[in-house]
This record gives structure tokens, sequence and C-alpha cells, in this order.
């Protein structure tokens, strides 16, 4: 279909949320203490279209934390699947990319519905950037690749909003609020305040996706990896706050009656030391990679190179997530490349 | 005539969602090995190729990916032999006949048999190595005519750690396969080949044309592989089954990543070829 622009003033944004609120499960970007997350809301005056970031990636809305697949009695199994129809307002470009990359991960070879459903039924609102976070370099990582898998997309000015409207799901929204068609003028300037911002990143990469990836490549026996990764603890927070790693661990969960319970996945991050470890009988066991370094490199070569000719560019949306959330900060991956770039 | 009031509810299919199999035989193999013979309970029958596996679980305990260890040639059942190492392992090989073991699959990809048929063969297994290498044992030994000759060599720490005692009686005596064993550790009792599983290249004749599968503890590959090169076996020609974490089966979830490569995807079976260039693949 073909996009349409439409106009809101400043003063009907709140009773717009109200609409969006009534209609269907609203989650969108909120304070917490001197933070932001994505969260369900429950008055209008808590959503902050002015964040910077948010701790951990919208993904979550579609992909959660914990998630069960299957449920199971003495009877047997039963399919978890139970998709609740949501709108996941105010989510940043860069967030939209690695949704889309999701989308085509968990849709490729395999299609896992577990992830799919709920994607269906979640219409996203993507909305612009306000304030620039101090570890972000979205303005120069796979330029090539834009966001495509929004419903709408609103752009605030300083009157009130640009809602640009790209799937019939996003059409439905113009129901929830008092919208009048944009003008050429609104949209040439939300189309403006949005190219604006894409040089405002504190951080910059400053070669192209496919020199970078064959480079990184080309340095998987590098001493690098070893010198970087001498202070990492290998708690996975670089895996946890990425908005486009997808790793996850399969647990079964008993219920408190210990008859029935839950096939249960959760996050998992191949940071962790026991990421690839099997067993192998009589206690022994092979750690498959066992040092920090090779769990430190996996990680990177999984945003810098493996998944490239897949997604068309990197697997790194350059959130700056990890970089600013790593504690002994080794995790930033334009410090990282930039290193490679240089060496 | 009566009227649905529920509203038409999409459902969507579960990737995740195991079906229940009957197990029509348990044995122990060895003091670690469980071998179980698999019906499945829903009617449909398990369609599988040698070296594909299977996600075997018990609800409350959790999945872990065991390899088919029967021809699919032979098709009323299945079978599978699960080592007990863990919380898993441990809740499968305490299940005896009668009882329900669930399972997603088959799974990945298994030998390539278009590029086996009319070949010399010979299948180098280490320790439970033996076990998803017996479907591939199994049906050449089923359809024998298709294939030229036919080598097997199996090697164990021990006498006691062999599996499959009825099949190694009948090997050693069949004239359809040249089976060589060997153990690291003997016992009083043993009178065969005491070494790792090299010592057998010394028994007998490899043509360097032949096919080699081989499937054993990690440490095992290189060692082989270096044998084959002497031989002259191109690297084209060798097939290798890998252990790795796969928790989810279905190329999602990431343990069982070799550099790029989903093991339980692009594998359990590889060329030797398409995946010696990567880095994480062999110690």
């Amino acid at each position: 279909m073909n996009t349409k622009s439409y106009f809101l003033e400043e003063t009907a944004f709140d009773s717009f949320v109200e609409g969006m609120m009534k209609a269907t499960a609203l989650y969108a970007p909120i304070a917490k203490k001197h933070c932001f997350v994505f969260a369900p809301i429950s008055s209008p005056k808590e959503v902050r279209l002015d964040y910077d970031v948010t701790i951990l990636p919208p993904k979550k809305v579609i992909f959660p934390v914990h998630q069960d697949l299957v449920s199971f009695g003495p009877g047997g199994g039963a399919s978890a699947i139970r998709p609740e129809p949501r709108i996941l307002f105010g989510v940043h470009f860069y967030d939209i990319k690695a949704i889309d990359m999701l989308d085509l991960l968990f849709r490729e070879n395999n299609k896992d519905w577990n992830y799919l459903a709920q994607r269906e039924n979640t219409t996203i609102v993507g909305s612009n950037i306000q304030r620039v976070s101090k570890r972000a370099f979205w303005g120069t990582v796979g330029k090539g690749v834009k966001p495509h898998g929004h419903d709408a997309f609103i752009t605030k000015l300083p009157k009130g909003y640009v809602l640009e409207v790209l799937t019939a799901k996003g059409e439905r929204l113009l129901s929830y609020g008092k919208f009048e068609s944009a003008t050429d003028a609104q949209v040439t300037e939300a189309r403006k305040v949005n190219e604006d911002a894409m040089d405002k990143c504190p951080e910059k990469l400053t070669h192209g996706s496919h020199e970078i990836a064959a480079k990184v490549r080309a340095a998987f026996k590098s001493k690098l990896w070893e010198e970087f990764s001498r202070t990492c603890f290998s708690c996975g927070t670089c895996n946890i706050v990425c908005p486009t790693c997808y790793c996850f661990d399969v647990q079964d969960c008993w219920n408190l009656d210990q008859v029935s319970g839950r096939r249960t996945r959760t996050w998992d991050g191949c940071l962790l030391e026991d990421f690839a470890k099997v067993s192998l009988g009589a206690g022994a066991t092979e750690n498959f990679r066992d040092a920090r370094s090779q769990r430190y490199r996996h990680r990177l070569m999984r945003k810098a190179t493996y998944l490239n000719d897949k997604l068309g560019g990197p697997a790194c949306v350059g959130c700056g997530r990890c970089s600013a959330q790593c504690v002994p900060d080794i995790a930033d991956p334009v410090r990282i490349i930039e290193s490679i770039m240089e060496g | 005539m009566s009227v649905s009031i529920r509203s038409e509810e999409t459902t969507y299919p579960n990737i995740f969602m195991p079906r229940p199999a009957e197990i029509v035989h348990a044995r122990q193999d060895t003091a670690m090995e469980k071998h179980f013979t698999l019906k499945m309970m829903d009617g449909e029958p398990m369609i599988f190729e040698p070296g594909q596996m299977l996600e075997v679980s018990v609800f409350g305990f959790g999945e872990i990916p065991i390899g088919f260890a029967s021809s699919p040639t032979r098709t009323q059942s299945f079978d599978i032999v699960v080592r007990k190492v863990g919380r898993v392992s441990g809740a499968v090989t305490a299940l005896e006949r009668g009882q329900t073991l669930y399972v997603r699959g088959p799974l990945g990809h298994g030998f390539p048999m278009d590029k086996l048929r009319g070949q010399d063969i010979l299948v180098v297994a280490g320790g439970i190595g033996l076990c998803p290498t017996r479907s591939l044992i199994l049906y050449i030994l089923d359809r024998r005519s298709e294939f030229k000759n036919f080598s097997l060599f199996f090697g164990v720490k021990s006498p006691q750690e062999q599996l499959f005692l009825d099949d190694l009686a009948l090997w050693r005596k069949s004239t359809d396969v040249k089976f060589y064993e060997t153990v690291d550790r003997p016992d009083d009792k043993w009178k065969g080949n005491v070494g790792v599983i090299t010592t057998l290249f010394r028994k007998t004749q490899i043509d360097p044309g032949t096919r080699v599968i081989i499937c054993g503890p990690p440490i095992m590959y290189k060692f082989v592989i270096a044998e084959l090169d002497g031989i002259g076996v191109s690297r084209n020609n060798i097939y290798v089954d890998l252990e790795r974490r796969m928790k989810c089966g279905i190329g999602k979830c990431g343990h069982c990543q070799i550099n790029d490569e989903y093991v339980c995807l692009d594998g359990p079976v590889f060329c030797f070829k398409d995946i010696e260039h990567l880095e994480e693949a062999f110690r």
C-alpha cells in the first residue's frame, strides 16, 4: 500500500495513546529511575518518546525473556502458543531493523511460530530519535539495510506529530486518535528530522559493512581477541541487552503440583562459560568454546560477519547497549572493529 | 444442530511439540548406555535417513539430541542408545519397556547416501560413535549389493564399553563386512587388538577411493584424518558426524554453532572438505 501521512496536534497525543490502550495491550518506552524501558502502559503520561535508548531492546515484547513452548501433564503435552494482540509503540529505527532480522531468522529453515505468532499479532509503531544515547553508532552501521517491518512511524515536530502509515495494521491506528492529513510541508519537515538525526551519533564506524566483514573474518586468529577479552567477566550482559541476539536455552519446569509443568525457553548468551559445553559421561566434559577469548570472538564474528549474507548487512544495529552496559567496557563493537581495521 | 459460539481460533504449528513413542524394547547395554527400541504412538511412522537425529525427552526433565541407531530399512520401529550423563539422560535411561518417551524429528542432515552408493565404504566409530553410525552400517548390510567393499573399525577404551554385543558377534563372522575392533585397555579375557583406533589401519588395506565416515569423541578426528591423508583418501570423500550441544535441533538456539554453521541444521554429518576451514570444527 502507498504510504500515507497524517498529523496529530500535540494536545491530541494523550487521547491517541488512550485510544490505543483501550483497544489493545500497549507497550511503550517509559522512565525507570534514570533509564528507560519498554513496558505495558497504564497512563498516557508515562509514555516517553524522548527516551535515548532502553535498557533491554523491544524484542522482549515479541520474544520474551521466558516463554513457555509446551505445557505438559500426565496425559502428555500441549502447545503453549497463545499470542496476544499488542501495539509496540515508539520503537527507534535501529530496533526495528533488529526485529526485521529476528523475523527472518525465526522464519528461515524451520518456522518457529512461538515467535512468529506473537510477531503477527504485534503492531509496531516506530518513532524518531529525539535524544541520542552516549554510545550510539547507528548512523554508520549497516547503512544499506533499512527498517521495513514496522506498521507506522511517528515523528515529533515542534507543534505535534506526523504519523506515517505503512500497512493495514498501521492504518487501524488512525481510528484511535484525531488525525488529519499531513501537509506536504509537515511531511518534508518530518523527513528532515529523521535525516538530520543520522549524523548525531557520538561513535562512528569508518568503513563499510563488506570491508568490515572481510577483515574481521580474516582476523580470526588475531591476538586482539585475547587482549580485548582479558577483563571479560563472561557475564553475558552484551548478549542479553543486544537487540539482535536470539540464542536461548530450553528447560522443563514443574508446576507446584509436581505433576504438570512447562517446557520453557529463556534468553541465553554465547559469552557464558557453559554455552557450548557438552557432557561426555563419567564426569568428562567437552567445551567447544572453552576460552573466554573464543566466546568473545564468537559474538563479534556473529555481529560483524557470519550472518551478513542472510541479512544483507551486519547483525548489529548500532544501538550501543552492549558498549554502555559492559562493566569492564570491552564490548563496544566500534572499538573492536576499528582496531581490526587499523591493524 | 449445535452452533459454535467460540470465535475462530488460529492454530499455529508448534515446532517444539514432541510426539509420543512407546518403548517396545529396553536393554542396559553397558554400565552407562541403554538401548531402546521405539514405536510411534500416533500412527505416523518415523521416516528418516541414516545419520539424522532426534530430540528425545521426558517431560519435566528436558530434551537431548540423540542420533538414530537403527536403519530406516527396518520400518516397524527404530532404535536409540542413550548414555547416562546428566539430568535428562538419567530420566530417559530410568524408563523401561511399555513406558513413553517423547521425540521430535527427524532433524538435520544425515549421511549422503547418493554419494556412498556404489562405493567402497569405511566406517570409523569410536565409543558411542557406533550408535549413529549403526544407522548406516545396518543400512549397508540390508542393501549390501548397492555398495562395494565395506569395512568397519570400532574402538573403545575397555571391553566393557562395547555396545550392540549381538551385532558385534554377527559382524565378526559376517562376510558382508570386514570388521576390525580394538580396545585401549584390555582385560584378561580380551584376545583382540590393543591400542587406539588408528592402529586398525595396519590390519587392512584401505583403497584411496574409499568413502570414509568418522564418528567418535572430539579428540579422535584429527588422528583418523591424518591416517586417511597418508593413504591418500580425498577430503571430499570423508564424512564426519559431529557432536555439539544441539539444544533446539532446528537451527535457532545457537548452542551447536561451529563458526557460522549450525550442526543441528547443516549437520550433524558434514563433508570434511566443507568444514575443515572452520577454526572451531576440530581440536
